[in-house]
Protein backbone atom coordinates (compact mmCIF):
# COMPACT_ATOMS: atom_id res chain seq x y z
CA UNK A 1 0.00 0.00 0.00
CA UNK A 2 0.97 3.45 -0.75
CA UNK A 3 1.19 6.23 1.93
CA UNK A 4 -1.66 7.82 0.10
CA UNK A 5 -4.09 4.88 -0.32
CA UNK A 6 -2.86 4.58 3.87
CA UNK A 7 -4.48 7.54 4.17
CA UNK A 8 -7.29 6.88 2.51
CA UNK A 9 -7.23 3.20 3.95
CA UNK A 10 -7.37 4.82 7.47
CA UNK A 11 -9.71 7.88 6.40
CA UNK A 12 -12.31 5.74 5.45
CA UNK A 13 -12.07 3.47 8.53
CA UNK A 14 -12.54 6.89 10.79
CA UNK A 15 -15.17 7.94 8.95
CA UNK A 16 -17.17 4.56 8.81
CA UNK A 17 -16.76 4.26 12.44
CA UNK A 18 -17.50 8.16 13.10
CA UNK A 19 -20.88 7.75 10.93
CA UNK A 20 -22.37 4.10 11.60
CA UNK A 21 -21.68 4.49 15.30
CA UNK A 22 -25.43 6.25 16.69
CA UNK A 23 -24.37 9.62 18.72
CA UNK A 24 -27.55 10.30 20.80
CA UNK A 25 -28.88 6.37 21.93
CA UNK A 26 -31.48 7.55 23.78
CA UNK A 27 -33.82 5.36 25.62
CA UNK A 28 -36.68 4.32 22.90
CA UNK A 29 -39.92 6.19 23.54
CA UNK A 30 -42.08 6.23 20.53
CA UNK A 31 -42.23 10.31 19.55
CA UNK A 32 -44.98 12.53 19.83
CA UNK A 33 -47.76 12.23 16.83
CA UNK A 34 -46.18 9.32 15.18
CA UNK A 35 -48.49 6.59 16.02
CA UNK A 36 -52.66 6.48 14.85
CA UNK A 37 -55.28 7.32 16.77
CA UNK A 38 -56.81 4.08 16.91
CA UNK A 39 -53.29 2.56 18.87
CA UNK A 40 -53.21 5.09 20.96
CA UNK A 41 -56.02 4.61 22.43
CA UNK A 42 -55.55 0.88 22.71
CA UNK A 43 -52.52 1.14 24.37
CA UNK A 44 -53.56 3.07 27.02
CA UNK A 45 -56.57 0.71 27.47
CA UNK A 46 -54.45 -2.19 27.51
CA UNK A 47 -52.18 0.06 30.68
CA UNK A 48 -55.44 0.66 32.67
CA UNK A 49 -55.95 -2.34 34.52
CA UNK A 50 -52.32 -1.72 35.33
CA UNK A 51 -52.27 1.81 36.81
CA UNK A 52 -55.51 1.04 38.41
CA UNK A 53 -53.88 -1.33 40.26
CA UNK A 54 -51.30 0.66 41.38
CA UNK A 55 -52.61 3.30 42.50
CA UNK A 56 -54.83 1.18 44.68
CA UNK A 57 -51.67 -0.81 46.27
CA UNK A 58 -50.15 2.92 46.81
CA UNK A 59 -53.13 4.32 47.70
CA UNK A 60 -53.55 1.71 50.52
CA UNK A 61 -49.66 1.89 51.05
CA UNK A 62 -50.08 5.54 52.44
CA UNK A 63 -52.86 5.20 54.46
CA UNK A 64 -50.90 3.11 56.43
CA UNK A 65 -47.77 4.61 56.20
CA UNK A 66 -47.69 8.28 55.35
CA UNK A 67 -44.05 8.47 55.13
CA UNK A 68 -44.27 6.28 52.29
CA UNK A 69 -45.73 8.99 50.02
CA UNK A 70 -42.40 10.99 50.39
CA UNK A 71 -40.20 7.43 49.64
CA UNK A 72 -42.16 6.79 46.72
CA UNK A 73 -42.38 10.52 45.54
CA UNK A 74 -38.17 10.41 46.02
CA UNK A 75 -38.36 7.16 44.21
CA UNK A 76 -39.79 9.09 41.39
CA UNK A 77 -37.38 11.60 41.03
CA UNK A 78 -34.91 9.28 41.54
CA UNK A 79 -35.78 7.45 38.42
CA UNK A 80 -36.93 10.61 36.20
CA UNK A 81 -33.04 12.01 37.02
CA UNK A 82 -31.44 9.39 35.87
CA UNK A 83 -33.33 9.04 32.98
CA UNK A 84 -32.47 12.41 32.23
CA UNK A 85 -28.02 12.42 32.64
CA UNK A 86 -25.64 11.41 30.65
CA UNK A 87 -24.09 7.93 30.86
CA UNK A 88 -20.42 6.85 30.12
CA UNK A 89 -20.70 4.56 26.79
CA UNK A 90 -18.09 3.55 24.71
CA UNK A 91 -18.29 5.69 21.65
CA UNK A 92 -18.49 9.09 23.14
CA UNK A 93 -22.33 9.19 22.35
CA UNK A 94 -24.86 10.39 24.63
CA UNK A 95 -27.02 7.32 26.16
CA UNK A 96 -29.48 7.66 29.07
CA UNK A 97 -30.69 5.05 31.25
CA UNK A 98 -34.26 4.04 31.45
CA UNK A 99 -33.98 3.27 35.25
CA UNK A 100 -37.16 1.54 35.70
CA UNK A 101 -35.64 -1.89 36.34
CA UNK A 102 -34.14 -0.77 39.21
CA UNK A 103 -37.27 1.02 39.89
CA UNK A 104 -39.14 -2.48 39.56
CA UNK A 105 -36.30 -4.48 41.82
CA UNK A 106 -36.47 -1.97 44.69
CA UNK A 107 -39.90 -0.66 44.86
CA UNK A 108 -41.85 -3.33 42.88
CA UNK A 109 -43.99 -3.58 39.62
CA UNK A 110 -47.05 -2.14 40.91
CA UNK A 111 -45.58 1.19 42.08
CA UNK A 112 -43.97 1.09 39.24
CA UNK A 113 -45.93 1.24 36.81
CA UNK A 114 -47.47 4.42 38.16
CA UNK A 115 -44.27 6.12 39.37
CA UNK A 116 -43.15 5.66 35.16
CA UNK A 117 -46.40 7.30 34.10
CA UNK A 118 -46.07 10.14 35.96
CA UNK A 119 -41.86 10.06 34.90
CA UNK A 120 -42.85 9.60 31.27
CA UNK A 121 -45.25 12.73 31.50
CA UNK A 122 -42.48 14.63 33.15
CA UNK A 123 -40.39 13.57 30.38
CA UNK A 124 -42.45 14.74 27.52
CA UNK A 125 -42.99 18.12 28.78
CA UNK A 126 -39.62 18.57 30.58
CA UNK A 127 -37.41 17.02 28.11
CA UNK A 128 -38.95 16.60 25.16
CA UNK A 129 -38.68 12.51 24.87
CA UNK A 130 -42.02 10.37 24.34
CA UNK A 131 -45.37 12.67 24.05
CA UNK A 132 -49.03 12.87 25.27
CA UNK A 133 -50.32 10.97 22.59
CA UNK A 134 -48.33 7.90 22.58
CA UNK A 135 -48.33 8.13 26.81
CA UNK A 136 -50.16 5.16 26.44
CA UNK A 137 -47.95 3.03 24.20
CA UNK A 138 -45.00 4.14 25.73
CA UNK A 139 -46.15 3.65 29.29
CA UNK A 140 -46.94 -0.41 28.45
CA UNK A 141 -43.54 -0.61 27.04
CA UNK A 142 -41.18 1.26 29.87
CA UNK A 143 -43.30 1.37 32.77
CA UNK A 144 -45.48 -2.40 32.54
CA UNK A 145 -43.64 -4.94 30.50
CA UNK A 146 -40.15 -4.43 30.84
CA UNK A 147 -40.12 -4.04 35.08
CA UNK A 148 -42.66 -6.68 34.86
CA UNK A 149 -40.09 -9.17 33.30
CA UNK A 150 -37.58 -7.28 35.53
CA UNK A 151 -39.33 -8.62 38.51
CA UNK A 152 -39.99 -12.15 37.47
CA UNK A 153 -36.32 -12.71 36.20
CA UNK A 154 -35.13 -11.02 39.93
CA UNK A 155 -37.70 -13.38 41.63
CA UNK A 156 -36.62 -16.27 39.60
CA UNK A 157 -32.97 -15.72 39.89
CA UNK A 158 -33.56 -15.48 43.68
CA UNK A 159 -34.99 -19.08 43.63
CA UNK A 160 -32.29 -20.32 41.30
CA UNK A 161 -29.68 -18.96 44.07
CA UNK A 162 -28.23 -17.24 41.28
CA UNK A 163 -24.84 -14.70 42.64
CA UNK A 164 -26.75 -11.86 44.02
CA UNK A 165 -25.08 -8.89 41.66
CA UNK A 166 -25.19 -11.31 38.50
CA UNK A 167 -29.33 -11.95 39.00
CA UNK A 168 -29.49 -7.81 39.04
CA UNK A 169 -27.83 -6.92 36.22
CA UNK A 170 -29.46 -10.11 33.82
CA UNK A 171 -32.90 -8.64 35.51
CA UNK A 172 -31.88 -4.99 34.21
CA UNK A 173 -30.15 -6.30 30.49
CA UNK A 174 -33.51 -8.53 30.14
CA UNK A 175 -35.71 -5.51 30.99
CA UNK A 176 -34.66 -3.18 28.86
CA UNK A 177 -34.31 -5.57 25.70
CA UNK A 178 -38.03 -6.17 26.36
CA UNK A 179 -38.68 -2.75 26.01
CA UNK A 180 -36.70 -2.65 23.01
CA UNK A 181 -38.51 -5.29 21.76
CA UNK A 182 -41.98 -4.16 22.71
CA UNK A 183 -41.46 -0.78 21.63
CA UNK A 184 -40.89 -2.56 17.97
CA UNK A 185 -43.58 -4.38 18.11
CA UNK A 186 -45.88 -1.38 18.99
CA UNK A 187 -44.26 0.01 15.97
CA UNK A 188 -44.79 -3.06 13.34
CA UNK A 189 -48.13 -2.86 13.96
CA UNK A 190 -49.19 0.04 13.44
CA UNK A 191 -46.82 0.50 10.37
CA UNK A 192 -46.56 -3.37 8.71
CA UNK A 193 -45.00 -3.28 5.74
CA UNK A 194 -46.59 -3.81 2.21
CA UNK A 195 -45.21 -7.27 1.44
CA UNK A 196 -44.15 -9.03 4.31
CA UNK A 197 -46.68 -7.54 6.81
CA UNK A 198 -46.33 -6.92 10.14
CA UNK A 199 -43.62 -9.72 10.77
CA UNK A 200 -41.17 -8.22 8.29
CA UNK A 201 -41.80 -4.86 9.36
CA UNK A 202 -40.73 -6.08 12.93
CA UNK A 203 -37.42 -7.00 11.81
CA UNK A 204 -36.87 -4.16 10.48
CA UNK A 205 -37.55 -1.60 13.33
CA UNK A 206 -35.39 -4.25 15.80
CA UNK A 207 -32.35 -4.07 13.20
CA UNK A 208 -32.66 -0.50 12.68
CA UNK A 209 -32.47 0.49 16.43
CA UNK A 210 -30.35 -2.32 17.50
CA UNK A 211 -27.26 -0.71 17.06
CA UNK A 212 -28.11 1.95 19.54
CA UNK A 213 -30.30 -0.84 22.05
CA UNK A 214 -28.44 -3.53 22.42
CA UNK A 215 -25.28 -1.92 23.99
CA UNK A 216 -27.44 0.50 26.27
CA UNK A 217 -29.58 -2.70 27.52
CA UNK A 218 -25.65 -3.82 28.71
CA UNK A 219 -24.59 -0.67 30.19
CA UNK A 220 -28.25 -0.37 32.01
CA UNK A 221 -27.57 -3.88 33.47
CA UNK A 222 -23.93 -3.05 34.54
CA UNK A 223 -25.46 0.49 36.16
CA UNK A 224 -28.11 -1.32 38.17
CA UNK A 225 -25.10 -3.74 39.49
CA UNK A 226 -23.10 -1.02 40.64
CA UNK A 227 -26.34 0.84 42.07
CA UNK A 228 -27.22 -2.01 44.15
CA UNK A 229 -23.84 -2.72 45.11
CA UNK A 230 -23.27 1.02 46.36
CA UNK A 231 -26.61 1.19 48.44
CA UNK A 232 -25.57 -2.26 49.78
CA UNK A 233 -22.04 -1.00 51.15
CA UNK A 234 -23.60 2.86 51.94
CA UNK A 235 -27.17 2.52 52.55
CA UNK A 236 -28.44 -0.16 54.35
CA UNK A 237 -30.78 1.18 56.84
CA UNK A 238 -32.12 2.76 53.73
CA UNK A 239 -32.53 -0.26 51.88
CA UNK A 240 -34.24 -2.24 54.75
CA UNK A 241 -36.46 1.06 55.12
CA UNK A 242 -37.80 0.31 51.77
CA UNK A 243 -38.22 -3.28 51.59
CA UNK A 244 -40.44 -2.81 55.02
CA UNK A 245 -42.52 -0.45 52.39
CA UNK A 246 -42.20 -2.82 49.83
CA UNK A 247 -43.39 -5.38 51.64
CA UNK A 248 -46.47 -3.09 52.39
CA UNK A 249 -46.93 -2.58 48.53
CA UNK A 250 -47.51 -6.75 48.50
CA UNK A 251 -49.51 -7.15 51.33
CA UNK B 1 -23.82 14.78 13.68
CA UNK B 2 -25.03 11.48 12.28
CA UNK B 3 -28.88 13.02 12.25
CA UNK B 4 -27.50 15.78 9.71
CA UNK B 5 -27.08 12.89 6.87
CA UNK B 6 -29.26 10.55 8.19
CA UNK B 7 -32.16 13.51 7.56
CA UNK B 8 -30.65 13.72 3.88
CA UNK B 9 -31.09 10.37 3.35
CA UNK B 10 -34.48 9.88 4.74
CA UNK B 11 -36.04 13.77 2.58
CA UNK B 12 -34.48 12.16 -0.17
CA UNK B 13 -35.80 8.84 -0.45
CA UNK B 14 -39.01 11.03 0.55
CA UNK B 15 -38.89 13.20 -2.51
CA UNK B 16 -37.40 10.51 -4.98
CA UNK B 17 -39.19 10.53 -8.46
CA UNK B 18 -41.16 13.49 -6.94
CA UNK B 19 -39.66 16.25 -7.78
CA UNK B 20 -36.74 17.40 -9.99
CA UNK B 21 -33.36 16.77 -9.32
CA UNK B 22 -32.27 20.54 -8.78
CA UNK B 23 -34.93 20.73 -6.43
CA UNK B 24 -34.44 17.56 -4.64
CA UNK B 25 -30.74 18.57 -4.16
CA UNK B 26 -31.90 21.95 -2.49
CA UNK B 27 -34.56 20.40 -0.40
CA UNK B 28 -31.97 17.84 1.08
CA UNK B 29 -28.85 20.46 1.46
CA UNK B 30 -31.56 22.58 3.20
CA UNK B 31 -32.43 19.88 5.98
CA UNK B 32 -28.98 18.72 6.37
CA UNK B 33 -27.43 22.71 7.36
CA UNK B 34 -30.69 23.23 9.23
CA UNK B 35 -29.67 20.02 11.36
CA UNK B 36 -26.08 21.11 11.59
CA UNK B 37 -27.48 24.24 12.54
CA UNK B 38 -29.38 23.48 15.45
CA UNK B 39 -29.15 19.59 15.94
CA UNK B 40 -27.14 19.24 19.27
CA UNK B 41 -28.25 17.85 22.25
CA UNK B 42 -27.72 19.60 25.32
CA UNK B 43 -26.31 18.20 28.84
CA UNK B 44 -26.26 20.93 31.36
CA UNK B 45 -28.18 19.04 34.38
CA UNK B 46 -30.89 21.57 34.24
CA UNK B 47 -34.44 21.57 33.07
CA UNK B 48 -34.38 23.83 29.70
CA UNK B 49 -37.87 23.70 28.76
CA UNK B 50 -38.69 24.45 32.26
CA UNK B 51 -36.70 27.46 32.51
CA UNK B 52 -37.91 28.39 28.94
CA UNK B 53 -41.68 28.12 30.04
CA UNK B 54 -41.79 30.22 33.12
CA UNK B 55 -39.76 33.23 30.63
CA UNK B 56 -42.28 32.53 28.26
CA UNK B 57 -44.51 35.69 27.64
CA UNK B 58 -47.57 33.55 27.20
CA UNK B 59 -46.76 32.10 30.39
CA UNK B 60 -49.29 35.01 31.85
CA UNK B 61 -52.01 33.04 30.14
CA UNK B 62 -54.72 30.87 31.63
CA UNK B 63 -52.92 27.42 32.07
CA UNK B 64 -56.35 25.51 31.66
CA UNK B 65 -57.71 27.16 28.72
CA UNK B 66 -54.02 26.53 26.78
CA UNK B 67 -54.13 22.59 28.20
CA UNK B 68 -57.40 21.47 26.57
CA UNK B 69 -56.79 24.01 23.42
CA UNK B 70 -53.24 22.35 22.65
CA UNK B 71 -54.46 18.76 23.61
CA UNK B 72 -57.50 19.46 21.00
CA UNK B 73 -54.85 20.54 18.46
CA UNK B 74 -52.81 17.44 19.04
CA UNK B 75 -56.15 14.81 18.58
CA UNK B 76 -56.96 16.51 15.46
CA UNK B 77 -53.23 16.38 14.36
CA UNK B 78 -52.81 13.11 14.91
CA UNK B 79 -56.41 12.25 13.16
CA UNK B 80 -55.81 13.96 9.62
CA UNK B 81 -55.35 11.97 6.81
CA UNK B 82 -53.52 14.38 5.09
CA UNK B 83 -50.04 15.63 5.22
CA UNK B 84 -51.07 19.62 4.69
CA UNK B 85 -53.21 20.17 8.04
CA UNK B 86 -50.58 19.22 10.27
CA UNK B 87 -48.00 21.20 8.33
CA UNK B 88 -49.63 24.21 8.18
CA UNK B 89 -50.16 23.74 12.32
CA UNK B 90 -46.47 22.94 12.46
CA UNK B 91 -45.46 26.25 10.87
CA UNK B 92 -48.74 28.19 12.94
CA UNK B 93 -47.36 27.14 16.19
CA UNK B 94 -44.20 27.66 15.58
CA UNK B 95 -44.20 31.10 14.31
CA UNK B 96 -46.95 31.17 17.87
CA UNK B 97 -44.23 30.04 20.46
CA UNK B 98 -40.88 31.67 18.58
CA UNK B 99 -43.25 35.39 18.08
CA UNK B 100 -45.76 35.76 21.05
CA UNK B 101 -43.44 32.91 23.57
CA UNK B 102 -40.58 34.54 22.84
CA UNK B 103 -38.58 31.52 22.62
CA UNK B 104 -35.56 32.15 20.90
CA UNK B 105 -35.25 30.37 17.10
CA UNK B 106 -31.84 28.68 17.18
CA UNK B 107 -33.32 27.43 20.64
CA UNK B 108 -36.35 26.52 19.29
CA UNK B 109 -34.44 24.54 16.20
CA UNK B 110 -32.24 22.59 18.81
CA UNK B 111 -35.30 21.50 20.83
CA UNK B 112 -36.65 20.20 17.45
CA UNK B 113 -33.53 18.37 16.81
CA UNK B 114 -34.21 16.37 20.47
CA UNK B 115 -36.87 13.74 18.54
CA UNK B 116 -35.34 14.10 15.10
CA UNK B 117 -33.36 10.92 15.73
CA UNK B 118 -35.94 8.84 16.19
CA UNK B 119 -37.97 10.02 13.56
CA UNK B 120 -34.85 9.79 11.02
CA UNK B 121 -34.26 6.22 11.86
CA UNK B 122 -37.69 5.07 11.96
CA UNK B 123 -38.72 7.04 8.59
CA UNK B 124 -36.23 5.35 7.19
CA UNK B 125 -37.58 1.76 7.86
CA UNK B 126 -41.21 3.23 6.70
CA UNK B 127 -39.80 4.29 3.51
CA UNK B 128 -37.25 1.79 2.55
CA UNK B 129 -38.88 -2.06 2.25
CA UNK B 130 -37.59 -5.46 1.89
CA UNK B 131 -38.90 -7.57 -1.56
CA UNK B 132 -38.11 -10.51 -2.97
CA UNK B 133 -39.37 -9.24 -6.97
CA UNK B 134 -38.43 -5.96 -7.57
CA UNK B 135 -41.68 -3.62 -7.68
CA UNK B 136 -42.03 -2.15 -11.18
CA UNK B 137 -43.36 1.04 -9.25
CA UNK B 138 -40.23 1.24 -7.38
CA UNK B 139 -38.54 4.99 -7.47
CA UNK B 140 -35.23 4.02 -5.58
CA UNK B 141 -33.98 0.17 -5.19
CA UNK B 142 -30.65 -1.66 -4.26
CA UNK B 143 -30.02 -4.97 -4.36
CA UNK B 144 -30.12 -7.16 -0.70
CA UNK B 145 -28.99 -10.52 0.07
CA UNK B 146 -30.77 -12.27 -3.28
CA UNK B 147 -33.96 -9.53 -2.83
CA UNK B 148 -34.19 -5.82 -2.95
CA UNK B 149 -34.71 -2.98 -0.87
CA UNK B 150 -36.88 -0.43 -2.28
CA UNK B 151 -39.12 2.97 -1.96
CA UNK B 152 -42.12 2.84 -3.58
CA UNK B 153 -44.72 5.99 -3.80
CA UNK B 154 -47.31 4.05 -1.22
CA UNK B 155 -44.36 3.96 1.25
CA UNK B 156 -43.56 7.62 0.36
CA UNK B 157 -46.82 8.64 0.74
CA UNK B 158 -47.20 7.26 4.02
CA UNK B 159 -43.86 8.25 5.31
CA UNK B 160 -45.15 12.21 4.09
CA UNK B 161 -48.58 11.74 5.99
CA UNK B 162 -46.54 9.86 9.30
CA UNK B 163 -43.62 12.58 9.35
CA UNK B 164 -45.82 15.83 8.96
CA UNK B 165 -48.32 14.50 11.84
CA UNK B 166 -45.50 14.13 13.96
CA UNK B 167 -44.00 17.23 13.24
CA UNK B 168 -47.50 18.88 14.24
CA UNK B 169 -48.03 16.92 17.06
CA UNK B 170 -44.30 17.78 18.38
CA UNK B 171 -45.35 21.48 18.01
CA UNK B 172 -48.16 21.61 19.58
CA UNK B 173 -46.48 19.52 22.41
CA UNK B 174 -43.96 22.35 22.78
CA UNK B 175 -46.24 25.05 22.28
CA UNK B 176 -47.93 23.85 25.60
CA UNK B 177 -44.81 22.60 27.51
CA UNK B 178 -42.75 26.05 26.59
CA UNK B 179 -45.59 28.63 27.53
CA UNK B 180 -46.60 26.72 30.31
CA UNK B 181 -44.62 25.71 34.08
CA UNK B 182 -45.50 22.46 35.29
CA UNK B 183 -46.12 23.28 38.26
CA UNK B 184 -49.51 25.30 37.03
CA UNK B 185 -50.25 21.78 34.61
CA UNK B 186 -50.23 19.71 37.87
CA UNK B 187 -53.04 21.96 38.95
CA UNK B 188 -55.01 21.75 35.87
CA UNK B 189 -54.79 17.44 36.64
CA UNK B 190 -56.34 17.98 40.18
CA UNK B 191 -58.90 20.53 38.46
CA UNK B 192 -59.91 17.80 35.69
CA UNK B 193 -60.23 14.93 38.54
CA UNK B 194 -56.94 12.81 38.16
CA UNK B 195 -56.76 10.98 41.62
CA UNK B 196 -54.85 12.86 43.86
CA UNK B 197 -52.67 10.77 45.13
CA UNK B 198 -51.03 10.59 41.60
CA UNK B 199 -51.55 14.82 41.70
CA UNK B 200 -49.58 14.61 44.90
CA UNK B 201 -47.27 12.26 43.50
CA UNK B 202 -46.37 14.46 40.69
CA UNK B 203 -46.22 17.58 42.59
CA UNK B 204 -43.79 16.43 45.08
CA UNK B 205 -41.61 14.35 42.37
CA UNK B 206 -41.54 17.50 40.62
CA UNK B 207 -39.80 19.30 43.36
CA UNK B 208 -37.62 16.83 44.33
CA UNK B 209 -36.54 16.37 40.83
CA UNK B 210 -34.50 20.07 41.40
CA UNK B 211 -32.74 18.80 44.86
CA UNK B 212 -31.83 15.47 43.16
CA UNK B 213 -30.35 17.52 40.03
CA UNK B 214 -28.30 19.80 42.56
CA UNK B 215 -27.35 17.21 45.25
CA UNK B 216 -25.87 15.34 41.79
CA UNK B 217 -24.38 18.26 39.85
CA UNK B 218 -22.22 18.31 43.52
CA UNK B 219 -21.57 14.74 43.30
CA UNK B 220 -20.24 14.83 39.69
CA UNK B 221 -18.11 17.61 40.46
CA UNK B 222 -16.59 16.40 43.15
CA UNK B 223 -15.91 13.10 41.76
CA UNK B 224 -14.58 14.70 38.62
CA UNK B 225 -11.81 16.60 40.23
CA UNK B 226 -11.09 13.12 42.48
CA UNK B 227 -10.08 12.08 38.86
CA UNK B 228 -13.11 9.67 38.88
CA UNK B 229 -13.88 9.33 34.78
CA UNK B 230 -10.76 8.37 33.60
CA UNK B 231 -11.12 5.66 31.49
CA UNK B 232 -14.88 3.95 30.77
CA UNK B 233 -14.30 1.33 33.24
CA UNK B 234 -13.72 4.04 36.19
CA UNK B 235 -16.29 6.11 35.04
CA UNK B 236 -18.80 3.51 34.70
CA UNK B 237 -17.97 2.66 38.42
CA UNK B 238 -18.28 6.05 39.49
CA UNK B 239 -21.07 6.74 37.54
CA UNK B 240 -22.53 3.70 39.78
CA UNK B 241 -21.74 4.65 43.27
CA UNK B 242 -23.10 8.48 42.55
CA UNK B 243 -26.59 7.09 41.56
CA UNK B 244 -26.54 4.93 44.95
CA UNK B 245 -25.18 7.53 46.87
CA UNK B 246 -27.85 9.93 45.34
CA UNK B 247 -30.76 7.67 46.52
CA UNK B 248 -29.62 6.88 49.60
CA UNK B 249 -29.43 10.44 49.95
CA UNK B 250 -32.75 11.22 48.54
CA UNK B 251 -34.27 8.87 50.94
CA UNK B 252 -32.72 10.65 53.75
CA UNK B 253 -33.75 13.91 52.48
CA UNK B 254 -37.37 12.36 52.14
CA UNK B 255 -36.87 11.49 56.00
CA UNK B 256 -36.07 14.88 57.01
CA UNK B 257 -38.92 16.33 54.87
CA UNK B 258 -41.47 13.90 56.10
CA UNK B 259 -40.36 15.02 59.73
CA UNK B 260 -40.43 18.67 58.60
CA UNK B 261 -44.29 18.32 57.25
CA UNK B 262 -45.21 16.28 60.18
CA UNK B 263 -44.31 19.32 62.80
CA UNK B 264 -46.33 21.38 60.13
CA UNK B 265 -49.62 19.45 60.61
CA UNK B 266 -49.65 17.45 57.83
CA UNK B 267 -52.45 15.48 57.96
CA UNK B 268 -51.97 13.40 54.45
CA UNK B 269 -53.06 16.27 52.22
CA UNK B 270 -50.86 19.44 50.43
CA UNK B 271 -52.52 22.10 48.98
CA UNK B 272 -50.37 24.74 47.36
CA UNK B 273 -51.87 28.40 46.29
CA UNK B 274 -52.14 29.09 42.41
CA UNK B 275 -52.77 32.40 41.36
CA UNK B 276 -55.95 33.17 38.94
CA UNK B 277 -55.23 33.80 35.43
CA UNK B 278 -58.08 34.73 33.30
CA UNK B 279 -58.35 33.63 29.81
CA UNK B 280 -57.58 36.46 27.22
CA UNK B 281 -58.86 37.65 24.02
CA UNK B 282 -55.22 37.53 22.23
CA UNK B 283 -54.98 33.56 23.81
CA UNK B 284 -58.70 33.08 22.56
CA UNK B 285 -56.95 33.91 19.11
CA UNK B 286 -53.59 32.05 19.23
CA UNK B 287 -55.32 29.09 19.77
CA UNK B 288 -59.00 29.25 17.97
CA UNK B 289 -57.59 30.00 15.11
CA UNK B 290 -55.71 26.84 14.27
CA UNK B 291 -58.44 25.04 15.70
CA UNK B 292 -60.70 26.37 13.07
CA UNK B 293 -58.18 25.94 10.59
CA UNK B 294 -57.44 22.28 11.24
CA UNK B 295 -61.13 21.69 11.39
CA UNK B 296 -61.87 23.17 7.98
CA UNK B 297 -58.85 21.33 7.14
CA UNK B 298 -59.64 18.12 8.07
CA UNK B 299 -63.26 18.36 6.38
CA UNK B 300 -61.58 19.61 3.14
CA UNK B 301 -59.06 16.49 2.83
CA UNK B 302 -60.90 13.77 4.37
Amino acid sequence: MTTVEKKIMSFSIVAGLVFCVPQTALAMHIMEGYLPPAFCIGWGAICLPFLAAGVITIRQLVQQHRKSILLLAMAGAFVFVISSLKIPSVTGSCSHMTGTGLGAILFGVPATSVLGLIVLVFQALLLAHGGLTTLGANTFSMAIAGPLLTWGVYQAGKKLRLPKLFNVFLAAMLGDLLTYCVTSVQLALAYPSAEGGMWSSMMEFLAVFAPTQLPLAIIEGILTMLVMMGLETYAKSELHELCCAKGGLFK
Amino acid sequence: MIAAPLAGLVFFSLFAGQLPPMWMAAVCLLVVFLFLLGGSHRHDSMLTLDVYARRSQLCRENAAFKTVGSLCLLVMCVCSSSPIPPLCLFLFLSIVTVAAGGVKLREYFSLLGLPAMFLMLSGLTLLWDFYQKLPKEAVLFLPFFGGWLAVVPAAQALGMLVLSRALGAVSCLYFLSLSTPLSELLSVLRRAHVPDIVVELAVLIYRYIFILLATFRDMKHSAASRLGYQGLKRSLCTTGLIYGALLANSFRRAGACFDAMESRCYTGQIVFFTPKKQVTGKLICLLGFPLAGMLAGIWLFS
